[in-house]
């Protein structure tokens, strides 16, 4: 559409072409997301231990970075390691009858509180989805995180992993940050699901709660088909 | 003076008038068990099924659905589902949701989840799969901004189809009541000489409404 021009520029008209200028500069950096949102406390019998946990900087501080591919595409930043933290000590406050956080990771010549065990969580992998890239209207986020189980001693009890899912559809008027958010939210609350409800199933947990003769049906829930 | 609002409300009344596209919509009901008396003060929740990977029932459909329930008879307690998720987390999540009426009772072995249930005082649980797509679109719309104003031309159409279920849990009795089905679909047009005109099909909406009256009838001793 075109439209009439003034013979000398006036401040609306520079007002305008200014605006102009950072819109077109925003679109061009990257989107970044610190992931926040609200978990709540598990609704569950508590496991009679007392765990001790370790979160390493890398997990504190976890944050996923896509460089974009090319000109149509843009940088994206996912922050979740406050979220990750919120997350983990509110599910295993709720799961455990006492939680301790660690001094510093388990090992041989480490001073640590006296626990039963200590848990080293970990994300080894997330991947997103936008509907930019995949055609569908949903958002998704994918985890996979790694669990350590170990003594103070820094002896391994356990270790396994498990994947967590999150997706969420576009909606009017919201922004991609915000529905990148949204998805993040709901893969850790799945995360947390999962967690909780598979805790007490992974084998050599398991085997390590039968030789503490601590009941293991507590926080298992219905076995579900996926 | 009253002829002169009249004439001055015309355009906003017509503008209303237009401003809806046609919505066709089929409600199926398939009722075991009704209560007789309606729910009365117990509760109710309405949760979406969330856990197929291709779409996702909206939230905001549900809470529609709420409230409509809440509208036809304020005497039933309708829980939120976020509300309701987050007090039985995380045993109502898309991964750990119960599939089966049976599996209530597997969760019902753990006491803090059967005070919580209590303490809700849920007495009917109420599914709802499904979603609301973009079946078809046509047209095109040219914007443009300049110094001297903005405006759109072009016309655009399109259609959206709404498919749920419906699926009533009795939770003392452990076991599935009722079954519901509804399905809406409608052509939205938008044309645009400067302004663009929406002439929306509330496709979602009339869904939400059928499902919400046939989720009364079942309820409420008033309908």
């Amino acid at each position: 559409m075109s439209g009439s021009t003034t013979s000398a520029p006036d401040r609306p008209l520079a007002g305008v072409l200014l605006l102009a200028a950072l819109l077109l500069l925003a679109g061009c950096g990257a989107k970044e997301v610190v992931v926040a949102g609200r978990f709540p406390e598990p609704t569950m019998s508590k496991l009679p231990l007392t765990l001790g946990v370790w979160y390493d900087d890398a997990f504190r501080q976890h944050e996923f970075f896509d460089e974009a591919k090319g000109r149509a595409e843009t940088d994206w930043l996912v922050r979740t390691g406050e979220a990750q933290v919120q997350l983990w000590d509110t599910l295993l406050a709720g799961m455990f009858e006492r939680v301790v956080p660690m001094d510093a990771r388990p090992a041989p010549e480490q001073m640590n509180p006296a626990v039963d065990a200590v848990l080293i969580p970990r994300v080894d992998e997330l991947q997103y989805a936008i509907p930019a890239q995949t055609n569908i209207k949903v958002y998704e986020i994918w985890m996979r995180y790694a669990f350590e189980l170990v003594t103070t001693q820094g002896e391994t009890i356990a270790d396994w992993t498990m994947t967590a899912y999150g997706k969420t559809p576009t909606a009017f008027l919201q922004s991609d940050e915000a529905a990148v958010n949204l998805a993040a939210v709901v893969a850790l609350r799945d995360a947390g699901a999962h967690f909780a409800t598979s805790f007490t199933r992974v084998p050599e947990v398991t085997a390590w709660m039968d030789a503490l003769d601590a009941p293991t049906t507590m926080a298992a829930g219905p076995e579900t088909p996926r | 003076m009253k002829l002169r609002a009249l004439a001055r409300l015309a355009p906003v009344l017509v503008g209303a008038l237009l401003g809806t596209g046609c919505v066709t919509a089929t409600v199926d009901e398939m009722v075991f068990n009704e209560p007789l008396e309606g729910v009365g003060d117990a509760g109710v929740v309405i949760l979406g099924r969330r856990h197929a990977s291709d779409y996702e029932t909206e939230p905001d459909f549900i809470e529609c659905i709420g409230k409509h329930i809440q509208r036809g008879d304020s005497s039933i307690n309708v829980i939120g589902e976020l509300e309701f998720l987050n007090a039985l987390y995380p045993w109502f999540e898309p991964r750990t949701a119960p599939l089966r009426p049976a599996d209530i009772d597997r969760l019902m072995a753990q006491p803090p989840v059967a005070e919580k249930l209590a303490t809700l005082q849920t007495e009917y649980l109420v599914w709802v799969d499904g979603s609301t797509v973009q079946t078809n679109s046509a047209g095109s719309m040219t914007c443009g901004v300049g110094p001297g104003g903005a405006g759109c031309f072009g016309f655009g159409t399109w259609g959206n189809d709404s498919t749920y279920e419906a699926t009533i849990w009795d939770f003392t009795n452990r076991a599935e009541v009722g079954r519901l089905n509804t399905s809406a679909s409608g052509q939205s047009y938008m044309p645009a000489v400067v302004v663009p005109i929406p002439i929306i099909a509330p496709v979602q909406g009339t869904a939400c409404d059928g499902l919400g009256d046939q989720l009364l009838k079942f309820l409420s001793s008033e309908h």
